[in-house]
C-alpha cells in the first residue's frame, strides 16, 4: 500500500508531473499517470483493498478532482483525502461540497447552473465580503452524460463517437488524443502524411478557438466592438473548416488509424489565402486592442496565478504559459508534425488576465505560420502503419487550445475496457476557482473568460 | 478603435444584411441541459456581425422571467432536469419551448441511462425543433424567424 505513495513521491521528485488518475477494472485498480519533461509517460498502479487506497493529494494537489471523481463513480475511499467532497455526485445539501466560510459580514452568492447569457451549465458559489471574493466553490458535472462508461464494452472504432461528443470545441484534440491512445495500444504508428493531416486539423481548431477566446475577453470587459470583430473572424474560421472538411467543428475528420482529410491543390491554395486574410485582420484587431487603454486597464493584476501555484495545482496550456511555464505538448509530440516547435510565453508572464490573453495572440501567429507550411502541398488520405508492439493500455497526450489533454484506453482485444479522457479544461477548472479568490466579484466573468474553459469536456 | 469600427461597418456593407421589417420581437432564454458545447458556440455566433440576430428583435435575455421562448440545447441530463424545470416554471405565459440541435431532439443520444433523462420532450412540451449537429447560425436564425412569422400572437 505505502509502496504506491513511495513510487508516486519518487516520480514527482524525479521531475515527472502528475497527468491524471482514474479507477479501472470496476474499481479494483487505480492508475495514476505521470509525464516527464520529454513527454514520456509512466503509469503507477495500485490494487484497491476493501474499497480503499491511500490518497496522493498531499503529494500532487492536482489529483484532487481525479480522486473525488473516482470516489463518486466507483465508490472508492481515498485515505488521507480529507474532507473527500463529492464532485460528480450532486446528492445531498451544500454542506457536502462547499467550504464553510464564517465571520463578520460574510455571505454567499449562488450563480447558476443556468447563467445569464449563452453559457454552459455549471454552479458557482461565491463566499464574499462586500465585493471581495474570499472563496469560490465551483460545482460542475451538471452535464455529466456518462460518456466514458457508455463507450466501455464497444469497439475501439465506435469509441471515437463518444469522445467526439464530449466537446465540440475540442473535438479534434480529443479525437486525436483518443486515436493516439488506441494506436499506442494497437501498436500502430502514424505515417508522415497522417501526422501532417492531424496537425492541420489541430491547428485549425486552435485558430477558431483562440479567435473565439479573444472575442470572449472583449465581452468580459464589455468592449462590444472588439467582441464583434473577433466573433466575425471566428465565423470565418468556422466557414473555412466547413470548406475543408464539410463540418464547421471538423467533426468526423479524425478516426482511429486514419484520417478523412483530403485536400487538392486548389483546396490548400484557397485555405492558405483565407488564413492569410484571417491573420491580417486578426493582427489589425489585436493592434486596436493594444492601444485601447480602457480595455488594457482591466487586464493586469486580476486573477493572478503564480508559477508556483500553477505547478502545484497542475495548470496547463495558456494558463501555465501565462505564469512563465514554457510547457506545450506540441514540443514533445513525435506522432504529430511539430518538428522544432518552441512554446511561447508572454513577455510579461505575470499569471494574470493580461498574461493569459497574450498567449492567445502569440499562439495564433504561430498557428497561422504552421498552417501555411503544412498546407504547402495537397493532403492525401492517410492511415497508420503497424509496428507490431501492441499492449493492453494505450495513452495519448495532445495540446488542446486550453492545454494538455490526456486519453487513456484500456482494451481487451478490440473492445474498450476503460476509457478516460482528462482534458485541458478538466485540469484547469480548479485553477479558475483558485484565481478568483481575493478578487472583486465583478471581475470574475473576466477571470473566467481569460481561461475560457469548456464545461462539456470536463463533465463528459 | 476607429479602424476596428470602420472594419465592422465595411463588413456590414459587404454582407448586405436585410433590414428588419417584422416589427415584432421574441425574448429568448437559453438553457444548456447537457450539450457538447457545439450548439452554444453556434448560437453565440448567431449574434455576430454575419447574422446579427438582434436586428430582427431576437435577443437573449438574462432571466426566464423576461422570456417568451426557452431555447434548450443538449439531451437533458439527470443533473440538469430540475434546473430546466425551474427555469420553465419561472416563465410568464404564453411561452414556447424550442429544442436546439440533434441531442435536444433525441437523435443519436450518447451516454448512460442513469445519467440521461432523454430528449427535451421527455421533460417539456416542445413547440419548435431545430435539427443539426450543431445547427449553423443561419439555420438557428431562420428557425427562430419562422417562430415569429408563424405566430400572430403567442396565445
Amino acid at each position: 500500500m505505502t509502496d504506491y505513495r513511495e513510487r508516486v513521491a519518487a516520480a514527482l521528485e524525479g521531475g515527472l508531473r502528475f497527468a491524471g488518475l482514474h479507477a479501472s477494472a470496476g474499481g479494483a485498480v487505480v492508475r495514476a499517470l505521470f509525464v516527464a519533461p520529454d513527454g514520456s509517460l509512466r503509469l503507477e498502479d495500485i490494487a484497491v483493498e476493501r474499497g480503499a487506497i491511500p490518497s496522493i493529494v498531499d503529494l500532487a494537489p492536482a489529483a484532487a478532482w481525479d480522486e473525488r471523481e473516482a470516489a463518486d463513480l466507483y465508490g472508492l475511499v481515498f485515505t488521507g483525502h480529507e474532507p473527500l467532497r463529492p464532485l460528480v455526485d450532486h446528492g445531498g445539501g451544500n454542506d457536502r461540497w462547499t467550504v464553510r466560510v464564517a465571520g463578520a459580514d460574510t455571505y454567499e452568492i449562488a450563480v447558476g447552473p443556468i447563467h445569464a447569457g449563452v453559457i454552459e451549465s455549471g454552479h458557482f458559489r461565491f463566499h464574499v465580503v462586500g465585493d471581495r471574493i474570499l472563496q469560490l466553490d465551483a460545482r460542475l458535472f451538471y452535464k455529466h452524460r456518462g460518456l466514458e462508461r457508455a463507450a466501455e464494452g464497444g469497439s475501439l472504432e465506435e469509441g471515437a463517437a463518444y469522445v467526439a461528443r464530449a466537446c465540440a470545441a475540442c473535438a479534434v484534440t480529443n479525437g486525436v488524443a483518443y486515436a493516439h491512445a488506441c494506436e499506442d495500444a494497437l501498436g500502430l504508428e502514424p505515417t508522415a502524411e497522417l501526422a501532417r493531416a492531424r496537425t492541420i486539423l489541430l491547428e485549425l481548431e486552435r485558430t477558431w478557438s483562440h479567435l473565439n477566446d479573444i472575442a470572449a475577453v472583449c465581452a468580459g470587459v464589455g468592449l462590444a466592438a472588439g467582441n464583434n470583430l473577433f466573433a466575425a473572424l471566428t465565423e470565418r474560421a468556422r466557414r473555412l473548416n466547413r470548406e475543408l472538411t464539410g463540418h464547421r467543428f471538423l467533426f468526423g475528420s479524425v478516426s482511429v488509424g486514419g484520417s478523412a482529410l483530403e485536400l487538392g491543390r486548389d483546396d490548400v491554395e484557397a485555405a492558405r489565402a483565407e488564413l492569410d486574410e484571417l491573420r491580417r485582420r486578426a493582427a489589425s484587431g489585436w493592434r486596436e486592442l493594444a492601444f485601447n487603454s480602457s480595455f488594457q486597464d482591466r487586464l493586469p493584476d486580476v486573477g493572478v496565478v503564480t508559477a508556483e501555484d500553477a505547478d502545484r495545482l497542475g495548470a496547463v496550456g495558456p494558463a501555465a504559459r501565462a505564469a512563465g511555464r514554457a510547457e506545450d505538448v506540441r514540443s514533445v509530440s513525435p506522432r504529430l508534425a511539430y518538428d522544432g516547435f518552441e512554446p511561447v510565453v508572454p513577455e510579461r508572464p505575470a499569471g494574470d488576465v493580461q498574461a493569459r490573453l497574450d498567449p492567445r495572440a502569440l499562439e495564433l501567429w504561430q498557428s497561422f505560420e504552421l498552417l501555411d507550411g503544412l498546407l504547402a502541398r495537397p493532403v492525401a488520405l492517410a492511415a497508420a502503419t503497424p509496428t507490431g508492439r501492441g499492449r493492453e493500455i494505450g495513452v495519448g497526450r495532445v495540446e488542446s487550445p486550453r492545454g494538455a489533454t490526456c486519453c487513456v484506453v484500456e482494451r481487451d482485444g478490440d473492445r474498450i475496457e476503460r476509457l478516460r479522457l482528462r482534458t485541458g479544461s478538466y485540469a484547469n477548472w480548479p485553477v479558475v476557482a483558485f484565481a478568483a479568490a481575493d478578487n472583486l466579484l465583478p471581475d470574475f466573468p473576466l477571470i473566467n473568460k481569460s481561461f475560457e474553459l469548456c464545461y462539456a469536456c470536463a463533465d463528459r | 478603435m476607429l479602424t476596428m469600427l470602420k472594419d465592422l461597418r465595411r463588413l456590414r456593407r459587404e454582407e448586405g444584411l436585410a433590414r428588419p421589417h417584422r416589427g415584432r420581437s421574441l425574448a429568448i432564454r437559453h438553457v444548456d441541459a447537457g450539450s457538447c458545447n457545439g450548439c452554444e458556440h453556434e448560437l453565440t455566433l448567431a449574434s455576430s456581425p454575419y447574422y446579427d440576430l438582434q436586428r430582427f428583435g431576437l435577443g437573449i435575455v438574462a432571466s426566464p422571467r423576461h422570456a417568451d421562448v426557452l431555447l434548450v440545447t443538449g439531451a437533458v441530463t439527470s443533473n440538469m432536469r430540475d434546473a430546466l424545470l425551474v427555469a420553465y416554471n419561472a416563465m410568464p405565459e404564453p411561452r414556447r419551448v424550442a429544442a436546439l440541435g440533434d441531442c435536444a431532439l433525441g437523435c443519436n443520444l450518447l451516454g448512460t441511462g442513469a445519467d440521461l433523462v432523454g430528449p427535451v420532450e421527455a421533460v417539456l412540451p416542445v413547440d419548435l425543433r431545430i435539427p443539426g449537429c450543431p445547427p449553423a447560425p443561419d439555420a438557428i436564425a431562420e428557425a427562430l424567424l419562422r417562430l415569429i412569422d408563424s405566430t400572430d400572437t403567442l396565445g
